[in-house]
This record gives structure tokens, C-alpha cells and sequence, in this order.
């Protein structure tokens, strides 16, 4: 287990599921490389979970296909897919020790004992909880049924490992340190996976490919910098971190913001109307002469940085500053904004989805 | 919230702060008085009444020997097979994918509703000498009466009761769990087993218990269907009406109560606790998968037959109300109903002993459910002894209340009121259980918002409780009614010559062979009963079931 294994693609061409008259999932082609973690991530209702149970095999397709492997799995049961899930209410049999759980699928399987117990304890060590195998899942705590959950899942040596939403249930700070302890996993044991949340910095911070998905469909698909960095549409951008949508005008290379125009390089882009997206933390508030005027309306002190809302004649403006001792701004206070480059990004101009 | 926390740390500060209200005070003496009046002191008559000498006669006494061990073998027979079709019905009902799923609750209920007599009346009606079925259908010579007829007639009577309890804890399994199995490669017969039978053990324990006190308690059935085949809830009665031999009596129900008091204890404090709490965090709201073939046509072929044997309980009985005379001429009449109109005292006997019941229980638990829920002295014992007559058969409540108001100062015996006050403190754990899940509805916000108004004591019962509490009064009081006015294990004792219930009555129509005139009574009694229930369906807004031991 040790190993890192050779690991499979999975695909996934033109599925779409239906409950009645409700689209759950319109159209969706996916491709998750060998060996690497993808997210699928979006608000909830936007199908991501149901793609999740279309991999897992615990719903089937109304129309497409499902690929693992290069091996078409869409008519295969889930107890034949080699694929395994860690369930965002953990699902652990509450009847079963943490052995007897870790172990199910394995007697499933009628292994020989002593092959099943060895299995087991070795899951058991790769999410550091040997010492827990006698008790029952009421006995442990959040983070240590969630880590049970994912060795019962690991157990089975799967081909995919799926995981839906499984830190919902945690705090913050837990949350944190059980998604660095996942990625590491997956990556030192190379399991194809893909990883359902609707919680965006979680997506930033885990996956090789971000998959964001809205009302059915793939709205982007990218790395995390690039979604995060150069969202396609104005939804992605104001899904995944904070964002300021302007309206703007581009032309000759540079943008203009009311009276504000600065300079952007990127590429395709015509002149004309085009709604600009500028990051809080790529707004630099000043006493200069140039920039975007505006009046700051409230300061919210939120410890090593402040957060300004700034009525400017384009709009309100949410500015992210780092915290200064020396340099207090008061609500009141006229100032002028400028936009960092690496944190602006032109969209399509103002027609809903962009 | 300081409060609170001093009073668990200084025992009594709280209570005796809440004690210096007098209305609240009054309200503890009185809920005191009457749990020690109505349920403690009969409890204690019955048992103290035989001699030391008595209980050690128990072992040599063929007759109780042999009772004791009718009743037990009895209560494992029913209790098993009324486990086994409840399962069934559980599990059929809890799964839409079963055919019949919806159809076969609604059967399953009707059990619960028919006089606790009704089953074995209609079954002799159907399956005995005479029976309609078995003699002028299959032409064949079947004696029903027994313990084969009573081991099905309790089998009937009591799966409801097992159903509604497994149908709880199959409920609580979380569809996660069963797709978490099969995501690990379970197959359907390994994913019923291993994970949904697996985590309704404790439920399918639960249920047993329930069942077996209600089989061991069951006096209608057994009294008109066991013949002469002995058993301990029969033979109190007639110990005392043979032979007026109280002593006998009390050494009977006393016997009976052990078992049952039992049950009741470890289904309180072990099986409740035993349960898996299978929700762990959200995300419940998934399908389940579908059902394990055999096992869903081996459910449905359990509840379908079982399904024609309960509507038979219905059918029986009012076919026997129109006809001419059961097993010789089956022709149409209105006779019996004129015979029953003769006894129309009985039913308004009955009406009016019922609804005195169901308001005793319902105020009665009420009151207790508010004490129960605050910081006073006893609460605990209060709390045991409103719940405690769920643990006792009707008998043993019957010769507890003769032994216990046949003499001064409370001399009750002959009155109506002795059987009033016998089923309404009989019913009380279902008007306290009613009225204290309405009280856990009633966010803790509410009344503290009152009290910091200014409102204490009574006055909160009074403005904040009382409006939201009208619901628990129409639920006790129905499920009290309705089966006070079916009662007849309490009736048969407390009956007086000028209180004739129409239960009693009913019953000595059947051992007397006027079984027209006992179906059309029975049949008058049903409408009542389905009528009571419907009203209150009108007031609450959702049925009601009356359930519990016989």
C-alpha cells in the first residue's frame, strides 16, 4: 500500500442525470488524470455531488458515459468499480469496532483473516490511529471518525477514491490540518481522486485541478492559480475568493473605470464594454493624485489586515489593506484607489453569466 | 443559567425557591398525593395483601404452577411470531419500494383501535365450531379454543406494537450507511444483514419487550378464547368471581406483575440506551437503495396474508351483528341491534366512564409533565410513579383498586368513580408522555422571556403552558377515552350492578352464546371509538393511536 501506485484516469462524456423533471447535471465532460485530485466545486445544488454518485456508481446516468480506466463502467455496480467513498456524514456502522469498519470491505471480500487484520492495521497506521481499532465511532472525536472513514476507504486499495464534502463536519481549525493530511496521503499513495466541497479555499488549497460547477454545469475547469487568478465568467470569479465586478470600457491596451485607466495585458480581448474583476487585496488605497476617487464608507479591523468598503463613482469597492499602526484610515476619509495588475481580470461586459 | 448551577450544586436551594410559591406548591401536594393515592398505595395493597406464608405456597400449588407456566409459554409463542410479522410490517412499510408499502400501514394500525377482545371473539366467529370460514367454507371440524387460538390471536392483537416500535429504529438508519456498505463492495443480501439488521437489534429486543407485557397482561383475548387452559391474567378473575377469594386474587396479579414489571424496567433503562444513534452529522437526505429481492417478496407475502387476517377482525364481527343466527341460518337481520338497543345503559355507562378517565388522565398528566420538568423535590419519583402503570396488567390494577377503596376513609367500591379513577391513573404514562413531548416542544426561551416579564410560578403554567398544552389535553384524553371505553381487564372487576359497562356486558353475551347481540354492541362500540378518534383527528390535526399493554 506503501507504493505509489500506477494510477487511472477516470472520464466522464456528455453525462447528464434527471430526478423527474429536476436537471441535476446537464452535459458534463470531465477528465481527472492518473493520479492526481481533482475538486468539483460550486454551491449547493450545482450537481457536484451527484457527479460524485455517478462515479461511485450509487446513481446511473439518464444519458453519457462513464470511463475508469479506459474501461466503460457506466452499467457496472458500484461493488465492481474499485472505488471506494469517504462520505460526508462519515457513514461509519455504528454497531462495528473501528476494526470491524475498517475491515468490511475486506470481509466482503472473504480474505483470509490474518490478510484482513494486516490490512487493517496498516490503514489504521497511514491515518495514525492504531490505537483506536477496539473502540466504537461514538467514542471517537469528529477528526478521528473522519480519518476512520478514510482508512476504511484506503483499505480497499481502490482505483479512485472519491470524497464528498468530508470536512463539512469539523471546525475550522480542524479542517485545516485534515486537508493537509489527505493531500499528503494522496499524493505519497498517487490514488486518482476526486474531491466534492463547496468550500473554495479548500478547493485552492487541495487539488491539482479545480473543477467549478453551477446549475448543472461546468462553468471552468483549471488550475487552482488560474481559476482563482483568470476566472471565465463572473460567476467563477465571485464564487471562489472575494471580488469587485466593475463596469469598464477597454480600449488601445488599457481599461478605464470611471475616470481611472490603467493599463492591462491580456489577450483576447476587444475593445469596447467589458466588466473588470479586481481582487480586495489588489487594491491599494492612497492619498495620490491618480487613481479611482472615493470616499470610504466603513473599516472593519479583522487583526493583520483591514478591510475598507469605499464608494467610488464605478461602485463599492471592498479593499483588503494590510494592517499599519502608523496609518489609520477613518470612515469619511476621501482617498484613491489603484489596481495591481496580478490582481485584475477582464470579463465579458454585464450580461448575467458572462 | 447561574440558577441552575447552584441548584445541582446545593441540593434543595433551587426546589425550596421554587416551593415558595404557593400555587406551585399546592400543585406538587396535590400531584403527590394523588401518585401516592392512585398508583403507590393499590400497588402496595396487592402485594402486602397474601401472607408470607402465601408466596412460599406459590411452588406447591399445581394450579398456580401450571398457570404461570401457561402465561410464560404463551408470551414466548405470541411474542415471537408477533415480533416476526412486525418486522416484516416494519420493514415493508419503511421501504416504498415493497408493493402495498402504504396500504399495509394503514392495516397494521387497525389492530390497535378494536376492544381488546375483539380479535378472539372474531376468530370464533371465522375459525371455530361454527366458523364461517372453516366450517361452511372448507367444511371442516377445527376447536379454536385453546392456546393454538389464543398463540394467533395474540399474534394478530400485539404485531402492531412491535411494528410501530422497529418501524422507529428502522426510520433512524441513515441511508448512508447502507450505500457506505455497498460502496465497499457489499452485495444487497450482505448490506440487509450485515448493516440494516444488524443496527434494528436493538429495536427487534425493544419490540419484543413491549409485546411480551402485553401478552402476559392480555385478559380479553385470553378469557374468551383459552378455554380452559389456565392462565394468570384469567385466573385472578376468576378466583374472584367464582370464589370471592381476594387473597387468591392478589397472589395471582402479584405474580403476573413480576414479569411484567421486569420487562418494563429493562426496556426503560436498558434497551433505550442501547440504541445506535446512527445520525452523525448531516447530509441524511438520500435514497435508499433498493431492497434485497427475496427479502422484499418474502416481506410482502408476511404482510399480505397477515393483512386479510386483521381485516377478517373487522369483517367477522360485523357480519355476525346481521346475521340471523351464526352457523345455522345465515340470513340478513336487524335483530341484534334491537337486543343491543336494550342495552344502550351499558354504552352510555361507557361513554361516561370514559370520558371521565380521559379527563383525569389528561389534566392528571399534564400537571405531572410540568412538575416533572422542574427542579423539585421527588421529581425523579414522580417522574417513575406517573410512568409505573405502564408496567402493570390490568388485572393487577383492577384487584388493586378493590382491595385498596373497599373500606373507609376512601370507600369507592360500587360507585362509578372506582372505575373512573382506575383507568385514568391506569392511562396516565400515555396523557404524562403526551404532555411532556409538547413540553420539550416549548423552547426554554419562552418561558424564561416570561418569567423576565414577570410572570412565576402557576402563572407561567397558566399563560405560557396552558395555550400551548391544549394539543397534549385532546391527545391524553382520547387515547385515554378510547381505551377506557374498550377496557375490559380493569371492568371486570370494578363493575358494579348499576354501572354495567358495555365491555362487561359484551362479554357475557359472548360466555352466554348471544353472539349476534355481541357483535352488534361490539360493532356500536367500534363506531363510538372510530368517531372519538376522528374528532380529535379534526382538533390536532393528526391521528392518534391508542397502544399499550392489555
Amino acid at each position: 500500500m506503501n507504493a505509489v501506485a500506477e494510477g487511472v484516469p477516470v472520464r466522464l462524456e456528455g453525462v447528464t442525470k434527471r430526478f423527474g423533471a429536476v436537471l441535476a447535471v446537464d452535459s458534463v465532460d470531465l477528465h481527472v488524470p492518473p493520479g492526481k485530485l481533482v475538486t468539483l466545486l460550486g454551491p449547493s445544488g450545482c450537481g457536484k455531488t451527484t457527479t460524485l454518485r455517478l462515479v461511485a456508481g450509487l446513481e446511473r446516468p439518464t444519458a453519457g458515459r462513464v470511463w475508469i480506466a479506459d474501461e466503460d463502467v457506466t452499467d457496472l455496480p458500484a461493488a465492481r468499480r474499485g472505488v471506494t467513498m469517504v462520505f460526508q456524514s462519515y457513514a461509519l456502522f455504528p454497531h462495528l469496532t473501528v476494526f470491524e469498519n475498517v475491515a468490511y470491505g475486506l470481509r466482503v471480500q472473504r480474505l483470509p483473516a490474518a490478510e484482513v487484520r494486516r490490512r487493517v492495521m496498516e490503514a489504521l497506521e497511514l491515518v495514525g490511529l492504531p490505537e483506536t481499532a477496539e473502540r466504537y465511532p461514538a467514542q471517537l472525536s469528529g477528526g478521528q471518525q473522519q480519518r476512520v472513514a478514510l482508512a476504511r476507504a484506503l483499505v480497499m486499495q481502490p482505483r479512485v477514491l472519491l470524497f464528498d464534502e468530508p470536512l463539512s463536519n469539523l471546525d475550522a481549525k480542524l479542517r485545516r490540518r485534515v486537508r493537509a493530511e489527505i493531500r499528503m496521503l494522496q499524493q505519497r499513495l498517487g490514488i486518482t481522486s476526486l474531491y466534492v466541497t463547496h468550500d473554495q479555499a479548500e478547493a485552492l488549497a487541495l487539488s491539482d485541478v479545480v473543477v467549478v460547477m453551477n446549475q448543472g454545469r461546468v462553468e471552468q475547469v483549471g488550475i487552482p492559480e488560474e481559476v482563482y487568478r483568470r476566472p471565465r465568467t463572473r460567476f467563477v470569479a465571485d464564487f471562489i475568493g472575494e471580488a469587485n465586478l466593475l463596469p469598464a470600457t477597454f480600449w488601445e491596451g488599457a481599461v478605464e473605470v470611471a475616470s481611472y485607466r490603467f493599463p492591462v495585458e491580456q489577450e483576447e480581448v476587444r475593445d469596447g464594454p467589458v466588466t473588470v474583476m479586481v481582487r480586495p487585496e489588489a487594491v491599494v488605497v492612497s492619498q495620490d493624485a491618480s487613481g479611482l476617487p472615493g470616499v470610504v464608507r466603513t473599516v472593519f479591523f479583522m487583526g493583520m489586515t483591514t478591510e475598507l468598503l469605499v464608494d467610488t463613482p464605478a461602485g463599492e469597492v471592498l479593499a483588503t489593506q494590510p494592517y499599519r499602526a502608523d496609518r489609520r484610515i477613518v470612515p469619511g476619509e476621501q482617498v484613491r484607489l489603484r489596481f495591481e495588475p496580478a490582481g485584475v481580470y477582464l470579463l465579458p461586459a454585464e450580461d448575467g453569466r458572462g | 443559567m447561574l440558577a441552575g448551577r447552584v441548584g445541582a450544586l446545593v441540593p434543595g436551594v433551587e426546589a425550596r425557591r421554587q416551593l415558595a410559591d404557593p400555587g406551585l406548591a399546592l400543585a406538587f401536594l396535590a400531584g403527590a398525593f394523588a401518585l401516592a393515592v392512585f398508583v403507590l398505595y393499590p400497588t402496595v395493597r396487592v402485594l402486602a395483601y397474601p401472607s408470607l406464608q402465601d408466596y412460599l405456597s406459590i411452588p406447591h400449588s399445581v394450579r398456580w404452577v401450571q398457570a404461570a407456566r401457561n402465561s410464560l409459554l404463551s408470551a414466548v409463542l405470541s411474542t415471537t411470531t408477533a415480533v416476526a410479522v412486525g418486522l416484516a410490517f416494519a420493514f415493508a412499510t419503511t421501504r416504498p419500494d415493497v408493493p402495498g408499502s402504504r396500504f399495509f400501514r394503514a392495516v397494521a394500525l387497525l389492530p390497535l383501535f378494536a376492544p381488546p377482545f375483539m380479535v378472539a371473539f372474531s376468530y370464533i366467529l371465522l375459525f371455530g365450531r361454527q366458523g364461517l370460514v372453516t366450517r361452511h367454507l372448507l367444511g371442516l371440524d377445527v376447536n379454536i379454543f385453546g392456546p393454538h387460538g389464543l398463540w394467533l390471536v395474540q399474534t394478530v392483537a400485539f404485531f402492531p406494537l412491535a411494528m410501530l416500535v422497529i418501524v422507529g429504529v428502522l426510520e433512524s438508519i441513515s441511508p448512508s450507511l447502507e450505500q457506505a456498505a455497498r460502496n465497499l463492495g457489499a452485495d444487497d443480501w450482505q448490506v440487509t444483514r450485515t448493516v440494516t439488521l444488524a443496527l434494528a437489534r436493538p429495536g427487534i429486543a425493544g419490540a419484543a419487550l413491549v409485546v411480551a407485557i402485553s401478552v402476559l397482561a392480555d385478559f380479553g383475548n385470553a378469557v374468551v378464547i383459552a378455554g380452559g387452559w389456565p392462565l394468570l391474567a384469567t385466573e385472578a378473575w376468576f378466583r374472584m368471581e367464582g370464589m370471592a377469594d381476594l387473597r387468591g386474587a392478589s397472589l395471582v396479579v402479584a405474580m403476573l406483575v413480576v414479569p411484567t414489571t421486569a420487562l418494563f424496567l429493562l426496556e426503560r433503562y436498558w434497551v433505550g440506551r442501547k440504541r445506535y444513534t446512527t445520525v452523525t452529522g448531516r447530509g441524511g437526505r438520500l435514497e435508499r437503495p433498493p431492497t434485497y429481492p427475496p427479502l422484499k417478496w418474502a416481506s410482502f407475502a408476511v404482510c399480505g396474508v397477515t393483512s386479510i387476517l386483521v381485516l377478517l377482525v373487522y369483517l367477522g364481527v360485523v357480519a355476525g351483528a346481521f346475521t340471523a343466527v351464526w352457523g345455522r341460518d345465515w340470513s340478513f337481520t336487524l335483530d341484534h341491534w334491537r337486543l343491543a338497543a336494550d342495552r344502550t345503559p351499558s354504552l352510555w355507562a361507557s361513554l361516561r366512564v370514559a370520558a371521565g378517565a380521559g379527563a383525569v388522565t389528561a389534566v392528571a398528566g399534564i400537571l405531572l409533565a410540568f412538575l416533572a420538568g422542574r427542579p423539585l423535590p421527588l421529581r425523579r419519583a414522580l417522574d417513575f410513579l406517573a410512568v409505573l402503570p405502564g408496567a402493570l396488567p390490568g388485572v393487577f390494577v383492577g384487584v388493586g383498586f378493590v382491595l385498596a377503596f373497599n373500606r373507609p376513609p376512601l370507600e369507592l367500591v360500587g360507585t362509578p368513580w372506582i372505575l373512573i379513577l382506575a383507568l385514568a391513573f391506569w392511562h396516565l404514562p400515555l396523557g404524562y408522555q403526551a404532555a411532556a413531548a409538547q413540553l420539550q416542544q416549548i423552547d426554554r426561551s419562552i418561558e424564561e422571556a416570561a418569567s423576565n416579564l414577570g410572570a412565576r410560578g402557576l402563572h407561567l403554567l397558566r399563560d405560557v403552558y396552558l395555550p400551548l398544552l391544549s394539543r397534549a389535553f385532546v391527545e391524553g384524553f382520547t387515547v385515554s377515552f378510547v381505551r377506557a371505553v374498550t377496557n375490559v381487564s380493569i371492568a371486570v372487576f370494578l363493575v358494579s350492578p348499576g354501572n354495567v359497562v358495555a365491555t362487561f356486558a359484551i362479554l357475557n353475551m359472548i360466555g352466554n352464546g348471544i353472539w349476534g347481540g355481541a357483535a352488534a354492541l361490539t360493532t356500536m362500540l367500534l363506531l363510538v371509538t372510530f368517531a372519538v378518534l376522528a374528532g380529535a383527528r379534526l382538533v390536532v390535526g393528526r391521528a392518534l393511536r391508542p397502544a399499550g399493554v392489555g
